[in-house]
């Protein structure tokens, strides 16, 4: 996408990817919808969580489809059908959030997308190895 | 068997003004003690990240994670980070 912006640093460009939520987002927490087969449906093991959010930009529902068409999957959205979960269709593990995970309340739990994110780092760093040993 | 993961997070450190970020780092601890590995963090300010092949900065992580903290001090550093995510196939995460 040529000249893909964020309205928060550029405001009057013609092409805001990153646009300003309609509603702001700080301090709320949402029930996000997750499809199955997904990244992060086999991370949390279920359709429907509930986190927490910080932010006030998310991506414009404008160009919603138009990134769905490529390899930037969108995996998890609101009530409203709107992302809030991407992930990239073949890499190992490649998720974006517009949550944060990591203030969660189960953050004295370990959060599900995090174990899942370390456990794909433990086999990127197993295939590293043995790449390396057989030089 | 190696046990210690070694995870790169792109982002400009400020805990005064992004109340993620201390948290971010407890989770990933949290995460790695439920897997029973170790885990070493080093934040990767966002100015550091241009000016030098990425490579040689990134390639030691298992993985990265492009913290909140929007807007950054150099969007490009992050963009070059997580482009080497990708194209490299690195275990990547953006919260």
């Amino acid at each position: 996408m040529q000249d893909a912006e964020h309205e928060e640093t550029a405001p009057s460009a013609p092409t805001l990817l990153i646009s300003k939520l309609s509603c702001s987002l700080v301090g709320k927490t949402q029930t996000i919808e997750i499809t199955p087969g997904s990244c992060a449906h086999q991370a949390y093991g279920q359709k429907e969580v509930t986190e927490q959010f910080h932010c006030n930009y998310g991506l414009n529902p404008q160009f919603r489809d138009t990134v769905d068409m490529g390899q930037l999957k969108i995996t998890g959205v609101d009530v409203e059908g709107d992302a809030r979960i991407v992930e990239l269709a073949n890499h190992p593990f490649y998720v974006a959030t517009l949550f944060l995970p990591q203030i969660s309340p189960r953050a004295e739990r370990p959060h599900p997308l995090i174990v899942a994110y370390l456990r794909a780092a433990l086999a990127y760093h197993a295939s590293q190895r043995n790449a390396e040993n057989e030089r | 068997m190696d046990k210690h993961l070694k995870v790169g997070i792109i982002g400009d450190f400020d805990p005064k003004t992004f109340f993620s970020h201390i948290p971010t780092n407890e989770a990933l601890r949290h995460a790695a003690d439920a897997l029973s590995v170790s885990v070493a963090y080093t934040w990767l300010p966002t100015l550091s990240l241009i000016g030098q092949p990425i490579e040689t900065t990134l390639k030691k992580f298992d993985a990265l994670w492009c913290a909140p903290g929007s807007p950054y001090v150099s969007m490009d550093g992050a963009l070059q980070a997580i482009r080497f995510a990708r194209e490299m196939e690195v275990p990547f995460i953006a919260t």
